[in-house]
């Protein structure tokens, strides 16, 4: 039985033996006491009667009148008068008035009085017996009035009490309740922090369980950060922070060959012209501020345009790549504002910082689009300080060329229907751990991959509605075949709590299969809006599906805040797993990942992981699955 | 992982429940069950009784009572009422009650009578009518009569009590009286004027010798003889 349970049988078995045995207590004494009041008045009454009629004539009329007189004036309801033979002389009776009481109380009480009798003495012979009874239903009503008008005090007393205890319960129980959630958060390792209950022995808990979240949120704060500084260590520009050439180049690789939003975009080269006189003009230390100044800046700009992500190619050029940017010139501007501005705060020294962009698009080779960039820059060099190129890069026939005719075609595709791409993702057993499953257009007549219509779902912003038409397809792939599937949700989608909504209604409706339903969002979607994806873990969590993000890397050292958001699983983005076999560093640190990830319950997943060789060195790191385009599924085929 | 196993303790649920029900018999022990005071003729109680009042010399005549109820068991009505008003006018001296028990009307039990050797109309009256329904005379045949006595050569009229024995309910009864050594029939009694009669009948439900133990008893001065009867061991 539940304690809250206990506490109401107890409150409840505790009134009632209260009131009932007040109510019995009070009941019974006014009986006791009614029925010796009234057995004394029979006895004195018939004592007194006898004692007057002792001394008169026993003339039967004067008997008669004297006891007709004591019935008429007094309360009886019976006198009579036997002869010493028992032979009746005389009898007065009344009715007996038991009015407005109910018989079954009157038969639950019922007076037990005796009558009163004396001897009547006629000289010295007994002339007869009186006896005597007086009328005592009065009293049922009475005793009947003061049952009501107790039931009626005890029921007022009865309902403050339950009152009282209701809120005493109620006080009791919502802490109750918050500490049991938390040992269950704590027990599926999510690490939460609860505010303490005013209740002394629940504070107790609380504290310990705190103390527990608290210190596991340090050693995972700890850890992470250690992880963390040897992975930038690998990955990034000593000086200004940001990736080094290396780094870089692998992204945009990955960039170039995923399937998804990413494939898609703008990619930024800027300069700083003469560099070596900079430097001498400016000493060492300002140099390198002015370095790390220019990386913030295009690190900035990347996060304000989504996932972007800025390098340092080489001492003098930065490279920023903006996924998801189909046209060039918006972004140019604004790297020409910034640009700008870092100019006008440089007082001492003229520092030329001219920048060329160029679009890309998915199959396009890297070194051929550096190779455009580096000669548009060249170009913008030569023209000025702040002079911009947007170069060309290969040739592409666009789909369509206008947005009215894009909306269009995206729309009519939507409503057509979805298609799913899968690519699994295996544990270390070769195990299904979930499908893959990146959504396919149909525009032209030709399934189309997510990196030609993406862009475009963001710029018209459909990204919901496909979102939505996903999810739905996915739900219904999964109640078909019963395959755990998973899906990548953009962050406008998450951000916008109407489609939250309509995502729990579907899932509402598909309930067994949102079971099996594995969601991610962009590792990026914690830093630009961590509130929007709470939220949508905190809905959608009561319906069992997993959620994780993806691409994880720059972001991870923020796995201590995540940590209570009760994700599933992290995706580590390809540029962490690429060429794993061969570093020791990017070994460690994902071993370092896959451990802390463990210790809170989090499955750790590589992406793009291109030979089983190295998806079976990932699974000796403590990788819980591998996905990517070595990784086929034994008994079909991929993609 | 071991498995949690249960542990043997026993369920303090149990325990609390059985608390409860103690608990509840504590209560209904506390309730209004009037209680019984066992009451029936116990020589050794009025041993007791006499010996702690009245000492040596009381416990001597309570044994000739005793004596006389052996002595009368068998014996025919007649030498049983003889029996018992010789005795009790023998015994016990007349006294005012003003100067026995120094109060104006105290009703004496046999035991304080004959221990103390003295008493009041109605101490006599009161020893006979138990005496004889020890004795085994119905009690509804006796009756303590409040009579009107005229007494001496001036005739004063004077407040007296005899013992009046009915052999039926409406016959005329023999007057034991502690002014006559004699027992007369009533008719002959001209010194005596009857007023009202009473006997302990109905006094207790059901002719049980059982009594509730309630405070009514205690506001009649019959009632309260009675009851100090029972405790001594008389009934």
């Amino acid at each position: 039985m539940s304690l809250i349970k206990q506490l109401w049988l107890t409150i409840a078995v505790l009134l009632l033996l209260a009131f009932g045995g007040s109510l019995f207590i009070g009941v019974s004494t006014s009986r006791h006491y009614i029925e010796q009041e009234v057995e004394i008045k029979n006895a004195d009454n018939a004592n007194a009667l006898a004692l007057t009629m002792s001394q008169m004539e026993k003339d039967p009329v004067t008997i008669g009148l004297l006891m007709a007189a004591q019935f008429d004036t007094g309360h009886y309801r019976r006198i009579e008068l036997r002869d010493p033979d028992g032979e009746v002389i005389d009898l007065r009776e009344g009715p007996e008035q038991v009015e407005d009481v109910p018989n079954w109380f009157v038969d639950l009480v019922h007076f037990d009085v005796r009558p009163g009798s004396a001897v009547i003495q006629d000289d010295w012979r007994q002339y007869g017996t009186l006896t005597l009874e007086s009328q005592h239903s009065f009293a049922y009503r009475s005793l009947w009035r003061s049952t009501l008008a107790l039931l009626g005090w005890f029921a007022l007393a009865g309902a403050i009490s339950l009152a009282l205890a209701a809120w005493i319960v109620h006080s009791i129980r919502s802490p109750l309740r918050s500490v049991v959630e938390q040992a269950r958060d704590i027990g599926y390792r999510r690490f939460a922090t609860s505010p303490e209950p005013r209740t002394r022995e629940l504070k107790e808990v609380v504290q310990a369980m705190n103390q527990l979240s608290t210190s596991v949120a340090e050693m995972l704060g700890r850890e992470s950060e250690r992880l963390d500084a040897l992975r930038k260590r690998l990955q990034h520009d000593p000086v200004t922070g940001i990736l080094n050439r290396s780094a870089f180049l692998e992204q945009l690789a990955i960039m170039l060959e995923s399937h998804d939003r990413r494939a898609t975009g703008s990619l930024a080269l800027v300069r700083i012209s003469r560099l070596g006189e900079v430097s001498e003009h400016l000493g060492h230390a300002e140099t390198d501020r002015l370095l790390k100044t220019l990386a913030q800046e295009l690190e900035q700009l990347g996060n304000v345009r989504g996932e972007g992500v800025a390098g340092r190619l080489s001492g003098s050029d930065f490279a920023l790549l903006v996924p998801g940017t189909v046209e060039p010139a918006p972004l140019g501007r604004e790297l020409t504002h910034r640009l700008g501005t870092l100019q006008e705060g440089l007082e001492e020294v003229a520092v030329g910082l001219p920048s060329a962009l160029i679009a890309y698009a998915q199959g396009d080779r890297p070194a051929a689009l550096l190779a455009s960039l580096d000669g548009a820059l060249a170009t913008a060099e030569n023209r000025g300080d702040l002079a911009q190129l947007i170069a060309e890069g290969p040739q592409r026939l666009p789909l369509f060329n206008t947005h009215a005719d894009w909306r269009q075609a995206l729309t009519q595709s939507l409503q057509d229907g979805v298609y799913l791409g899968r690519f699994p993702v295996l544990d270390a057993e070769g195990k299904l751990l979930h499908l893959e499953c990146p959504s396919r257009l149909r525009l032209k007549g030709e399934w189309r991959q997510a990196s030609v219509f993406m862009p475009w779902i963001s710029r018209l912003q459909l990204d919901t509605q496909l979102d939505m038409a996903v999810a739905r397809e996915t739900l219904r792939e999964i109640d078909r075949h019963g395959k755990p599937l998973g899906i990548n949700l953009s962050p406008a989608s998450v951000c916008n709590a109407r489609f939250v909504l309509d995502l729990r209604g579907l899932m509402q409706s598909y309930r067994h299969a949102a079971a099996k339903l594995w969601l991610e969002v962009p590792e990026s979607m914690v830093i630009h809006d961590l509130e929007s994806f709470r939220s949508l873990c905190r809905e959608l969590q009561p319906f069992g599906c997993r959620l994780g993000l993806e691409h994880v890397g720059r972001e991870f050292r923020r796995i201590s805040d995540l940590q209570a958001l009760g994700l599933s699983y992290l995706k580590i983005d390809a540029s962490l797993i690429r060429g794993i076999d061969g570093s020791r560093e990017q070994q460690t640190i994902l071993r370092g990942m896959a451990t802390l990830c463990h210790s809170i319950g989090i499955l750790a997943i590589a992406e793009g992981v291109d030979t089983l060789q190295e998806a079976e060195l990932l699974h000796e790191l403590g990788m819980d699955g591998v996905t990517g385009p070595g990784i086929r599924q034994l008994d079909r085929p991929g993609g | 992982m071991p498995p949690a196993s249960p542990s043997p303790l026993p369920s303090p649920e149990r325990r609390r429940f059985l608390a409860g029900l103690g608990a509840l018999a504590l209560a209904g022990g506390l309730g209004l069950r009037p209680t019984l005071v066992d009451a029936s003729f116990d020589p050794s109680r009025l041993r007791q009784s006499m010996q702690r009042q009245y000492g040596q010399r009381g416990l001597a005549v309570l044994e000739e009572w005793f004596e006389l109820l052996e002595r009368l068991r068998d014996a025919d009505l007649r030498r049983r009422l003889e029996g018992v008003n010789d005795f009790f006018n023998r015994r016990v001296r007349w006294i005012d009650d003003i100067r026995a028990w120094g109060q104006e009307d105290y009703w004496a039990t046999p035991l304080e009578a004959l221990g103390k050797g003295e008493g009041d109309c109605e101490d006599y009256s009161i020893a006979k009518y138990v005496t004889l329904k020890q004795l085994g005379v119905p009690g509804d045949q006796l009756r303590m009569i409040y009579v009107r006595a005229r007494i001496g050569r001036g005739r004063n009229a004077q407040a007296h009590m005899v013992l009046g024995y009915y052999e039926t309910p409406s016959a005329e009864p023999l007057v034991l009286d502690n002014l006559v050594p004699s027992i007369t029939p009533a008719s002959q009694r001209t010194d005596l004027d009857p007023l009202f009669s009473f006997n302990s009948q109905g006094l207790w439900a059901g002719g049980s010798s059982e009594s509730r133990a309630d405070p009514l008893a205690r506001l009649s001065r019959w009632r309260r003889v009675l009851d100090r009867m029972r405790e001594q061991g008389f009934i």
